[in-house]
């Protein structure tokens, strides 16, 4: 099947058409971040002044830079954790024998299900029992692992090169030795991919760091955001600028990472 | 609540006692820290919110055991059963179309390019736009002057009351999260294709097979395990969608976009009947484990790659 | 000896779940509840929903009365009013909530019966006993905040129902702006030539989907048509009767239930939409923040809430309330701190710049209000209602606001709607 010129440029504008489509509402709110005020948010306009004066605003307020500042610690803490600990966790549940491994998988499995919304309070009582209310470790040690990324690694690992790993056992390689330089050069896709997707998932969270975070200086973006926007009261222009930062952290990472989560949410989908 | 997933057996060419025993221990070092943590902050709060399900919790005071009384309860509750209905349709509503949207964007988006490589990472921009921060945008995209009736006016249908029209706000809602996951489904998608060996395509246009042909025949069951994953993440991701609605309607208007994790939310936070939720949400728990137990056995077949 | 560390182990994963659960009931009395010196000592917590001009007027109180009382110190946190319930509940049940907080009113008496509140301590708010506190306030008001006798709050942020009309909108319809409808069937009847061609201008717009202002727009004409939303004892729901089914199905007839707008109700009247709403005092400051083109007095203005023709009127009111935690170790301090939240020249500064009033006995009287409006409260206040109290509050507005927005989305027929309201507070009361 050879695709004709004409072809190619008509799937070309058809899929640019499609993308356009996508990324209208990311104007509307570069728009919206200009309005003046609640009865004006139909606009397509750009009022570059009125953007300024928010901005200006949003950080000479008090609290937006710390809302930022805590949100980078939460979304990073999290992310880091959850490479280390989910990374370890799929990898053996996919290429190593040990006792419980279907337990565990299952458990996994299990948990991909759980509604949060149901285990929030029992939750909120064990981090309470631990001491971690109003603190950082409270919001970030119950997001340090998740079903999906053990699901994910271990979908992932599952296609890691066999003949790659056995070798390395026969030239007589601990366990521990081929996962750190084996393995997870192999993963690092994977990783970088579950790096990326808890970032964003941590940035967007609201509820638990809301009910566990009884300070203010605590606060990461999602909460402090929903301060500006309450129901009777907002400054529409206030919140779409703030919006709009607050979407800047996780584009430029998503950009920086693009090479690798291609890669890694390929899933080992075929065997090669 | 064994899944019929076959793990694949260790590697047993190296074999022996020591081989077996190394990778017990090495296994059980590395999977160590998940077993505490899921059991500390997952299988702790579920067998909490078990036994919760069967007594009368109320966010205050002695819970007191009343037996299957809450779900009794569920079954006589229209609430539940609007909810209920609202989350099928809403899980039917954004999972078919968002895969189907995402397959017919990744199959062309596929294929190398410069112009592909640009538009691929351009695709994944809404997946990056946290919810809850752009909320308010969403909800001046869907006002009477917003950019949704500007666009459908492109198309000559006159402006739609999208947030407060019973039977378009769940569309609205639809169109927010397909919006946010479509790049990620693509992506996916994109990248399993990428990985199909271009061997078989070509022997296929070789018999003179059609692109459609080529497309149901060979395509699709080769990309099986990649649209499982897809499927798994979007039923469930619907199913459990609670930011959209809770951000946007607020279950309104009348009840359309009441889908059960919001419902689950006003009954435990807001009536504070903490026991019927959590009895609630053992239901929804049971319904996504049958739907993902069904959508592995449909997918995997025989052959699970 | 490995028997002893997993029993060990399993005794504290035990633990982490129940004992949380248990202690939420436990919650050992605090020692001394009354200082003998009668000084407030210790660091008060305290939570409030956020409200811009509120806040600004509290920060400065607090820090007033720190200095005015060194032993004190106050750490207020400001949430966002639509997540305010769950996190007050999640600490709650965690047995962590605050000293002190704001709350509706019509959460008292619930909280109250789950034992969470702490009742009044006469000596912190200088009088001898409840009765005499009572005698401080509007009778009606602090009432609503008592269960079984006991008064668990006081009031603050008071306000009885209005109508908001469109100055503008009315003389663009050829009717005077200086003679809004004064009955339900005028109101009608007004919003019939107020509604424009195309339909996207309308009359009269219902507070829809939202519960608290269900519950008063349905209150005003539930009552006024003499039925009731729960029987008097709060026994069983009486929606389905003659009264409750002629309201629904007015609350059905006027307005139009899809117009859109992201703030709702508000939103509409802020954008000329709609050209009449049911609110409360606070949005005489809320319009002109809305949309600046909006003056008070010129484009919009506000009326007696109306009656049904040769009927009784019914003033729908709600009240926010200062309540103070069972579990605080400081509730001498916690009603001291309110005590001084509510003194006169307080409420007087509240309403200058927050339009909130404190409803301290002769609050019409109080400086720097609104003459007009003080001058309407002040006559409804006598036909004033709080709505029924029962401690499913929040169940029985959500089933009144799933019967109220049925009909008006067309739904369901009043009778139906009513009928189900009626069962579905049969399994909840």
């Amino acid at each position: 099947m050879r695709p004709s010129r004409w072809g190619n440029a008509l799937r070309g504008t058809l899929l640019s058409l499609v993308v356009a489509v996508m990324l209208l509402p990311v104007y509307a709110m570069v728009a919206v971040a200009s309005a003046s005020d609640a009865t004006d948010l139909g606009g397509l306009g750009f009022d570059a002044a009125q953007f300024g004066e928010h901005l200006s605003l949003l950080f000479g307020q008090g609290g937006f830079p710390l809302y930022l500042r805590n949100s980078v610690i939460l979304s990073l803490g999290v992310a880091v954790l959850e490479v280390v600990l989910s990374g370890a966790a799929g990898y053996a549940l996919a290429q190593l024998a040990f006792p419980g491994r279907r337990v565990l998988f299952a458990v996994v499995v299990g948990t991909l299900s759980l509604s949060p919304i149901v285990v929030l309070v029992p939750m909120y009582l064990v981090v309470r029992q631990l001491g971690w209310i109003d603190s950082f470790q409270g919001m970030i040690v119950p997001f340090a692992m998740s079903a999906f990324g053990v699901f994910l690694v271990r979908q992932f690992a599952l296609s890691l090169p066999r003949e790659l790993l056995l070798s390395a056992r026969v030239d007589g390689a601990g366990e521990l030795r081929i996962f750190l330089r084996v393995a997870v050069p192999l993963l690092r896709p994977a990783l970088l991919t579950l790096f990326l997707l808890q970032f964003l998932a941590q940035w967007d969270n609201l509820l638990w760091p809301l009910v566990v975070a009884n300070k203010p200086g605590l606060w990461p973006l999602p909460v402090g955001l929903s301060q500006l926007q309450t129901e009777y009261d907002f400054s529409a222009g206030l919140v779409g600028t703030a919006a709009l930062v607050t979407a800047v952290p996780p584009l430029v990472l998503m950009f920086v990472l693009q090479r690798y989560y291609v890669a890694g949410l390929t899933l080992g989908g075929v065997k090669k | 609540m064994t899944l019929t997933v076959r793990l694949p057996g260790p590697a047993t060419t190296v074999s022996g006692r020591g081989q077996r025993w190394a990778e017990a221990r090495a296994g059980s070092l590395l999977a160590l820290p998940a077993a505490v943590y899921f059991l500390v902050f997952w299988v702790v709060p579920f067998a909490g919110a078990v036994w919760l399900s069967f007594t009368d919790y109320e966010l205050a005071g002695v819970p007191a055991w009343t037996g299957l009384d809450n779900y009794h309860r569920l079954l006589g509750d229209p609430g539940f059963w609007n909810s209920a209905r609202v989350t099928a349709l809403y899980t039917v509503a954004s999972v078919v179309p968002s895969i189907v949207l995402a397959l017919a964007i990744a199959v062309p988006l596929s294929r190398p390019g410069r112009l592909n490589g640009v538009l691929r990472a351009l695709v994944m921009i809404p997946a990056a736009m946290p919810l809850v921060a752009t909320s308010m945008v969403w909800s001046a995209i869907f006002a009477d002057e917003g950019l949704a009736n500007t666009l459908i006016g492109l198309v000559g249908i006159g402006p739609q009351p999208w947030l407060t029209d019973e039977r378009l706000a769940l569309w609205a809602l639809v169109i927010m999260t397909t919006w946010k996951h479509l790049g990620l489904f693509v992506i996916i998608l994109t990248a399993g294709l990428q990985g199909l060996p271009s061997g078989v395509f070509e022997a296929a246009a070789i018999d003179g097979a059609g692109p459609l042909r080529i497309f149901a025949r060979i395509t699709l069951p080769l990309l099986r395990r990649t649209l499982l994953f897809v499927l798994v993440i979007a039923v469930i991701g619907a199913m459990q969608s609670f930011v959209p609605a809770f951000l946007l309607t607020k279950g309104g208007p009348a009840g359309a976009t009441e889908v059960l994790p919001l419902y689950l939310w006003a009954t435990g936070f807001g009536f504070e009947r903490m026991g019927y939720a959590s009895a609630i949400a053992m239901v929804l728990l049971v319904a996504m484990l049958a739907l993902s137990l069904v959508q592995f056995g449909v997918l995997r077949g025989g052959d699970d790659g | 000896m490995t028997l002893l560390t997993r029993r060990r182990l399993l005794a504290a994963a035990a633990l982490t779940t129940a004992s949380g659960l248990l202690a939420a009931c436990g919650g050992s009395e605090p020692e001394a509840a009354v200082p003998a010196d009668g000084v407030p000592r210790g660091k008060l917590s305290v939570w409030l929903h956020q409200t811009k001009a509120y806040d600004a007027v509290f920060t400065n109180l607090l820090h007033s009365y720190i200095q005015e009382f060194g032993g004190v110190d106050v750490t207020p946190l400001y949430v966002p009013v639509d997540k305010f319930d769950a996190k007050l509940l999640t600490a709650f049940a965690g047995d962590a909530p605050p000293d002190l907080f704001k709350i509706g009113g019509w959460t008292v008496p619930g909280h109250a019966r789950k034992g969470r509140l702490a009742p009044i301590i006469p000596k912190a708010m200088g009088v001898a006993d409840d009765k005499a506190l009572i005698a401080q306030y509007d009778q009606s008001a602090i009432s609503s905040l008592s269960y079984q006798g006991r008064l668990y709050g006081v009031p603050i942020d008071y306000t009885i129902c209005f109508l908001y009309y469109r100055r503008d909108r009315f003389a663009e319809a050829g009717l005077d702006p200086d003679k809004p409808p004064t009955t339900w069937e005028e109101v009608a009847e007004y919003s019939k030539r107020l509604t424009s061609a195309d339909g996207k201008k309308v009359g009269l717009q219902w507070i829809l989907g939202n519960p608290q202002w269900t519950l008063m727009q349905l209150l005003a004409l539930v009552k006024g048509k003499g039925g009731g939303i729960l029987s008097a004892d709060a026994g069983k729901a009486t929606l389905a009767t003659d009264a409750g089914v002629e309201a629904l199905r007015y609350y059905g007839s006027v307005g139009d239930a899809k117009l859109s707008n992201p703030l709702s109700g508000f939103g509409l009247f802020a954008t000329g939409q709609a050209a009449m709403v049911v609110s409360g005092l606070f949005a005489m400051d809320l319009f002109p923040a809305l949309n600046k083109q909006l003056a008070f007095g010129k484009s919009f203005d506000i009326a007696p809430l109306p009656h049904w023709d040769g009927a009784q009127p019914v003033a729908p009111a709600y009240t926010w309330a200062w309540a103070v935690a069972e579990q605080s170790k400081l509730p001498y301090t916690a009603w001291h701190f309110i005590d001084y939240l509510q003194r006169e020249d307080v409420a007087a500064r509240q309403l200058k710049d927050a339009s909130l009033l404190t409803p301290v006995k002769g609050w019409e009287k109080l400086p720097n209000a609104d003459p007009k409006a003080m001058e309407i409260m002040a006559a409804a206040a006598p036909h004033a209602d709080f709505g029924p109290q029962t401690p499913v509050w929040q169940e029985m507005a959500k089933a009144l606001t799933d019967a109220g927005d049925a009909v008006a989305f067309g739904k369901k027929t009043p009778e139906r709607a009513a009928a189900d309201f009626d069962q579905a507070m049969r399994i909840a009361l």
